[in-house]
């Protein structure tokens, strides 16, 4: 049956396990534009309080309509689940929650401290405590000096702080931030980031849309692989890349024969002179390499490198965004349209 | 009530941000120092300190206030914010509902705990600021300048605000609607002004077409008369030719040589009568065509807002109610309108009494704010179920 074309978020979300924690819990959130356009396809997601979410995918794959149905800027075809408690599309809910957008635009006759003013006043918060929070916050963001000049003379890299301190000024409990580090500088993105590290400690939910994968892996506590309107991965970096743990053991000369025997994989070999071999242990645990250093010592095999690997988050986005079968990218975008899912998915 | 506030509050940062909000008010201190200077005395019109010898406009023909009271409602109200100011204000907000609904500005505004309907609807009232402060700071200065210049207080002037401001808001509606669909600042621009001249050619053809009528009824009705008093005759006369006939057979010598005489007359006023009659015809027929285009124009009249008409309104209620001058009732002479000699008096005095009637205060108003809120009624709906 096609996806109704009327929002349905009235059916009582399911509850999660330890949903009082969770900021988002989203189950099967569906978004089919005009033309039959599958945006985003069943979408099961659940970010906790006091974590920073990382969102990614590739262009296309519905990272922005998913955060517009949780700020109510676009309606889901259907949405089952709920932000801080409350089901997506309450209103009320809005005033916790801080939001970034791609590519803001603040009005250019506002100052940076009316910009975060005025945001505090939309989400309800009263005049004085808007003004007290635009002066820490301005602090926090390292404009404290350009808050009373228009923002029409700041930077790509000021109006991203701005933006972040706007959504901070109603203290909310979630914060989305979409590319908030696009045009900012290295020292910027550091800045950025500690502050981000800063919310999260206070208890927030940092929900954090990002091209950047490796801004990303550096502060982000789990992360969500969205392609193609549906999520192929969610968990801890840590969980995600556990497979992909093992240990390289780089030693002098040709492979042992009994490499293979005691479930080694030899990884590379160098030509020239007595040469090098790299074997590759697939674990992640440190006293299964025991055993073969042991034996290897034995053998009176130099060891000249031991080292745990583990995917970085770049090699785990390229995992699930490549086609298995041709080793490219999958077709850009979550668009499918209905007439080739009849055939069978795109 | 905070989220109003800050609308507001960031409306007039707007407003203050855009030069042509300061250009309109510089403009309407230009205006209302020109209305200070002019005035005028026993021998004519003054211009600061020099006198102009216009006997017409002299305070021994029209009273100082009367005068003033008479340039605020022609010139100031009919001219300036019925048309200079208005264009400015329109070209001045034409961007509001674009940026407003623009990527990255519209998404800061959506994922606020505010409605869309109320955000829609705060926001069109922020625009109206526009038009509210510029026809209140006239009014104020102009009702300063009738009172001091003039030495009449007169607080109806005041009525002009509300008047202009709900004028204002059926093409703001417009603009804002083509605004928020399409995105444009030149489409809400030029739509708004192309919607301005349609509805000002359907309110002059309202008003012509109505001329038309009341004019094709006049000389209908004076033909009835005519066709009336022609029968009469020939009744008259063919009583008189029986007993005519009766005398003759009774050998009346002076009956019967009366009797050819009057059979000839007869006919002609017979053929006369037939000739009056076919005229009538035609005029009935011209008559129900005037009728029934009035009525087509007053019906599209009806479903649109009606700008010119509130003006006009205004200037009825300031006459009615500020004592200010009425135009001096028409000669009693007759003119040509489409072609036809009717009286000036009888026609204005018609026409004035079909106005009263079909184009009343209620009718102006009601449906012109009906239909400002169908349009918003709509743009709320496509923008309560729009994605951005």
């Amino acid at each position: 049956m096609p996806p109704s074309t009327t929002p349905q978020t009235e059916a009582p979300p399911p509850k999660s396990p330890g949903s009082e924690e969770l900021a988002v819990d989203l189950h099967d959130v569906r978004k089919r534009y005009r033309g039959k356009i599958d945006a985003l396809r069943g979408i099961r997601m659940q970010a906790r309080r006091g974590e920073i979410f990382g969102l990614l995918g590739p262009n296309g794959a519905g990272k922005s309509t998913l955060v517009k149905i949780m700020l109510t800027v676009v309606r889901p075809t259907t949405a089952r689940g709920t932000i801080l408690g409350r089901p997506i599309g309450t209103q009320s809910v809005l005033g916790r929650v801080g939001y970034l957008p791609e590519k803001h635009r603040f009005p250019v006759y506002q100052t940076g401290r009316q910009a975060i003013e005025f945001a505090g006043a939309m989400c309800g918060v009263d005049a004085a405590t808007c003004r007290r929070r635009a002066d820490e916050l301005l602090g926090l963001v390292g404009m404290s000096d350009w808050g009373s000049k228009k923002v029409s003379t700041y930077s790509k890299g000021m109006l991203q702080r701005v933006g972040i301190a706007a959504a901070m000024v109603n203290d909310p409990d979630l914060v989305v931030l979409d590319e908030p580090t696009d045009g900012v500088d290295p020292v910027g993105r550091k800045d950025i980031r500690d502050v981000l590290v800063r919310i999260r400690d206070r208890g927030t939910c940092v929900f954090l849309n990002s091209h950047l994968l490796s801004e990303l892996e550096m502060v982000c506590d789990r992360v969500a692989i969205l392609v193609q309107g549906e999520v192929a991965a969610q968990g801890t970096i840590e969980e995600l890349t556990s497979e992909s743990r093992r240990y390289e053991i780089e030693i002098g000369g040709p492979p042992p024969e009994w490499a293979e025997a005691a479930g080694l994989r030899v990884s590379a070999t160098s030509d020239a002179g007595a040469g090098t071999t790299t074997l590759v242990l697939p674990s992640a645990e440190a006293d299964a390499v025991q055993p073969v250093l042991d034996r290897l010592r034995t053998d009176g095999r130099v060891i000249m490198v031991l080292r745990p690997v583990r995917e970085s988050l770049e090699d785990l986005f390229m995992r699930y965004v490549q086609d298995p079968e041709t080793g490219k990218a999958k077709a850009p975008g979550a668009i499918r349209k209905a007439r080739a899912s009849k055939g069978g998915d795109a | 009530m905070r989220q109003t506030a800050a609308l507001f509050l960031d409306a007039y940062r707007e407003l203050n941000h855009r030069r042509l909000f300061w250009i309109t008010i510089v403009l309407s201190g230009l205006v209302v120092a020109a209305f200070a200077a002019i005035g005028n005395d026993e021998e004519g019109l003054t211009i600061l300190h020099w006198s102009i010898p216009f006997p017409f406009v002299s305070t021994n023909f029209i009273p100082r206030a009367d005068f003033y009271k008479f340039t605020f409602a022609q010139l100031g109200v009919g001219y300036w914010l019925a048309w200079i100011a208005t264009i400015i204000g329109l070209v001045s907000t034409a961007s509001i509902f674009p940026d407003f609904v623009d990527r990255g500005s519209i998404d800061l505004m959506l994922s606020k705990p505010i409605g869309r309907a109320r955000l829609f609807f705060t926001k069109f009232l922020t625009g109206l600021l526009f038009a509210g402060l510029q026809v209140t700071v006239f009014t104020l200065a102009s009702f300063l300048v009738i009172g001091l210049r003039g030495g009449d207080w007169e607080p109806w002037i005041f009525i002009a605000v509300p008047l202009v401001l709900v004028f204002y808001s059926y093409l703001f509606a417009v603009q804002a609607a083509i605004g928020l669909v399409t995105g444009s600042v030149i489409a809400s621009v030029i739509g708004v002004f192309l919607f301005w001249f349609v509805i000002s050619l359907v309110q002059t053809g309202d008003g012509i077409t109505l001329a038309w009528r009341i004019t094709n009824e006049i000389t209908s009705e004076r033909k009835v008369s005519r066709v009336e008093r022609q029968e009469s005759r020939v009744t008259a006369l063919s009583a008189r030719l029986v007993d005519l006939r009766l005398a003759a057979e009774d050998g009346d010598a002076e009956a019967v040589d009366q009797l050819p005489e009057l059979e000839l007359e007869l006919v002609d006023k017979e053929e006369r009568l037939e000739t009056i009659m076919l005229e009538l015809a035609d005029e009935i027929e011209t008559l129900e065509q005037s009728r029934s285009i009035n009525g087509w124009f007053h019906l599209v009249n009806t479903c649109l807002p009606k700008t010119n008409e509130t003006i006009d309104l205004l200037s009825r209620l300031l006459e009615d109610h500020a004592g200010l001058m009425r135009p001096a009732a028409p000669a009693d002479d007759t003119v040509r309108q489409f072609g036809e000699m009717v009286g000036r008096g009888e026609f204005q005095e018609r026409f004035d009494a079909e106005l009263d009637a079909s184009h009343g205060p209620f009718w102006i108003l009601g449906t012109s704010l009906g239909f400002e809120a169908v349009v918003l009624g709509f743009a709320v709906w496509r923008f309560r179920r729009r994605d951005f």
